[in-house]
């Protein structure tokens, strides 16, 4: 099968601070990866990793310091206007669209800039607002719309021309429950199952990219750590149980974090302040043999208000790869190594 | 994208423009009025200093004593220049306000095609406001504004503008870059103000008459109140439009070129989303 996307060496760095304290920030560090066509593929990181920059890469937004960029076989930076072609790019947000005009006005708009018009362009237009149930408020005001509503209108705009790559650059951030709900449905079974497009999708929500993703790469601090499928990440990794304990009144987490992880077994230990409650992670192969010891040592420092023992999910996996959670901002934590 | 689909382009974006004006009333309210409005303090200006529009000096320095149809001329052909570089100049800036330039810039239509399709916009604005001032001009202010008149001033005015979008576009790319650039336009609208005829005849300084020659809304200016005041034929022009056409070549192509560069420097910055 032919490659869609192939991404080879990519570095992209940022110049960072103020005017002689300039210093290089790697937001994507060398990045390999291909994604043959019709696969669903997950790029899964926390904030700051470097996801949507390399989006913006490959949707010829950004110019790579180095490396190549290949879309359906031709070359970004040679045949920039065949690949925005075939490219169909979503960010997240609200603010992508004229939110005075209608949403089939901003459709008439983009379609025109893809060279689409006339018959071709309303009927693409009127399959896309049925496809994605916006017929009713087609003539209304972006203004008016709800944020799921916008973000559907913003999904139809990629899919105007057909592209044969999409570029879902964390498509259900901020929706509610409901519209996350439809948009994965709609991303997983319309797009990639039944038009077979190739997907390239980001996210920082874990649960999504399991549920989606025919492959992930993990991408932390710039660096593809790792790319498999979510089957293989469970599977490989050396443990098989998580310990959560959420705590109150933890004075020296990291000091707690010290004495948990040299307990018998335990492979690695994270935790997570917020609202004077600490949750920590213990990733081991068995919980039940050190919960004792782990419970004493908590006590030692504050209050255990739950404890509870799960299966690895794709966030311990990724803590054990990486050793960073996905909610964490890891952005401007990476500078360029000196010459 | 063909030529014919690059037309389609410039007028969606067009449409789009207009569209997203129509959608503020108070706009439309303050373009109706503004006509009326932008005259008046010229008539008070004059009665206030010089008691009413004639001027003896005015008359050593240009041969005509009433200044007031000298000024309407000015202020008329810089509401067009002026409006591009603000319309057109601040356009993709606009963009990212409402978030949309990234979509601009990941499609496959070159961004100038959208600057061109703002600058039909703006022209037409522009057009509107200008058929309004010379209405008032002609009827309530004494100018000699014949239709036979109109054709030779508008040959000049687009010699003029194409040249003047040129730049725009040249500023629009500063704006992706260094997203602001209100300062800048202030700055080179006084500069116009100061150094050429807009409001006075340059000769009242050798400093703003040398450095008038570099400004090719001067040679509009003497060629317009020449073809209006002075009645002159547009074929005795023909010098002032040649050097109009080659200030139009070289800002066309010096602000494609710029603009092209400009975008490059963005998208290598990574600052296109930035607002």
């Amino acid at each position: 099968m032919n490659n869609a996307i192939e991404v080879k060496d990519v570095v992209k760095k940022f110049k960072r601070g103020r005017r002689l304290k300039k210093r290089d920030i790697f937001a994507v560090d060398n990045a390999n990866f291909d994604i043959p066509e019709g696969e669903l593929f997950g790029l899964l990181g926390p904030n700051g990793a470097g996801k949507t920059t390399l989006v913006r890469c490959l949707a010829t937004l950004l110019i790579p310091d180095q490396g190549s960029i290949k879309i359906m076989g031709k070359d970004i930076s040679t045949h920039s206007l065949q690949c925005r072609r075939q490219l169909g790019l979503l960010t997240s947000g609200e603010r992508s669209l004229y939110w005075k005009l209608s949403g089939r006005d901003n459709l008439k708009f983009f379609a025109a800039l893809y060279g689409l018009d006339g018959k071709e362009r309303d009927m693409r237009i009127e399959y896309l607002m049925e496809l994605l149930d916006l017929k009713d408020v087609q003539n209304e005001r972006i203004e008016k719309y709800s944020s799921g509503m916008k973000q559907k209108i913003s999904l139809a705009r990629a899919l105007l021309h057909d592209p044969k790559v999409l570029l879902l650059d964390e498509p259900t951030l901020g929706l509610d429950p409901q519209f996350s709900r439809f948009i994965r449905i709609f991303i997983k079974e319309t797009l990639n199952k039944k038009e077979r497009k190739t997907i390239l999708l980001t996210t920082h929500y874990m649960d999504e990219a399991d549920e989606l993703c025919e492959r992930i790469a993990f991408i932390n601090r710039g660096k593809i750590v790792d790319i498999k499928t979510p089957y293989e990440y469970k599977r490989d990794l050396p443990h098989t149980e998580v310990l959560e304990l959420r705590c109150s009144g933890i004075q020296n987490c990291d000091e707690l974090l010290k004495q948990l992880q040299s307990l018998n077994t335990v492979e690695k230990t994270t935790s997570n302040t917020q609202d004077h409650v600490t949750n920590i992670k213990i990733i081991l192969p068995r919980a039940e043999p050190i919960l004792s010891d782990t419970i004493e040592l908590v006590r030692k420092q504050g209050k255990i208000l739950g404890i509870n023992v799960e299966q690895p999910t794709l966030e311990d996996v990724f803590i054990y790869v990486t050793g960073t959670r996905l909610s964490e901002d890891t952005a401007e934590e990476r500078p360029a190594p000196q010459d | 994208m063909s030529f014919k689909n690059n037309l389609k382009i410039i007028f969606a974006e067009f449409k789009k423009t207009v569209g997203i004006w129509r959608s503020y009333p108070i706009l439309m309210v303050f373009w109706g009025i503004a006509p009326l409005l932008w005259v008046l303090p010229f008539v008070f200006q004059g009665k206030a200093l010089v008691g009413g529009m004639s001027s003896a000096p005015f008359k050593a320095l240009t041969g005509s004593a009433n200044f007031l149809p000298f000024i309407l001329i000015g202020t008329m052909v810089s509401t067009y220049i002026f409006s591009g570089l603000w319309g057109v100049g601040n356009s993709l800036r606009e963009e990212t306000y409402w978030g949309t330039l990234e979509y601009i810039i990941a499609s496959p239509t070159n961004p100038v095609v959208i600057l061109l399709g703002k600058t039909l916009a703006e022209f037409v604005l522009a057009s509107v406001n200008v058929i309004f001032q010379a209405l008032i001009a002609t009827f309530f202010l004494g100018v000699n504004l014949t239709i036979a008149k109109i054709f030779p001033v508008m040959v000049i005015v687009l010699l003029l503008l194409i040249g003047f979008y040129g730049f725009a576009i040249a500023f629009a790319g500063f704006t992706l870059l260094i997203k602001e650039v209100h300062g800048y336009v202030h700055s080179l609208e006084w500069v116009f103000y100061l150094f050429s005829p807009i409001r006075y005849p340059v000769e009242v300084s050798s400093i703003t008459k040398t450095l008038s020659a570099l400004i090719p809304l001067t040679y509009a200016l003497v060629a317009i109140r020449g073809i209006i005041l002075m009645n002159q034929h547009i074929v005795n022009l023909w010098q002032t439009m040649i050097i109009l056409i080659g200030m139009d070549i070289v800002l066309l192509i010096g602000g494609y070129l710029l603009f092209q560069y400009l975008e490059r420097k963005t998208k290598q910055a990574g600052t296109i989303s930035q607002y």
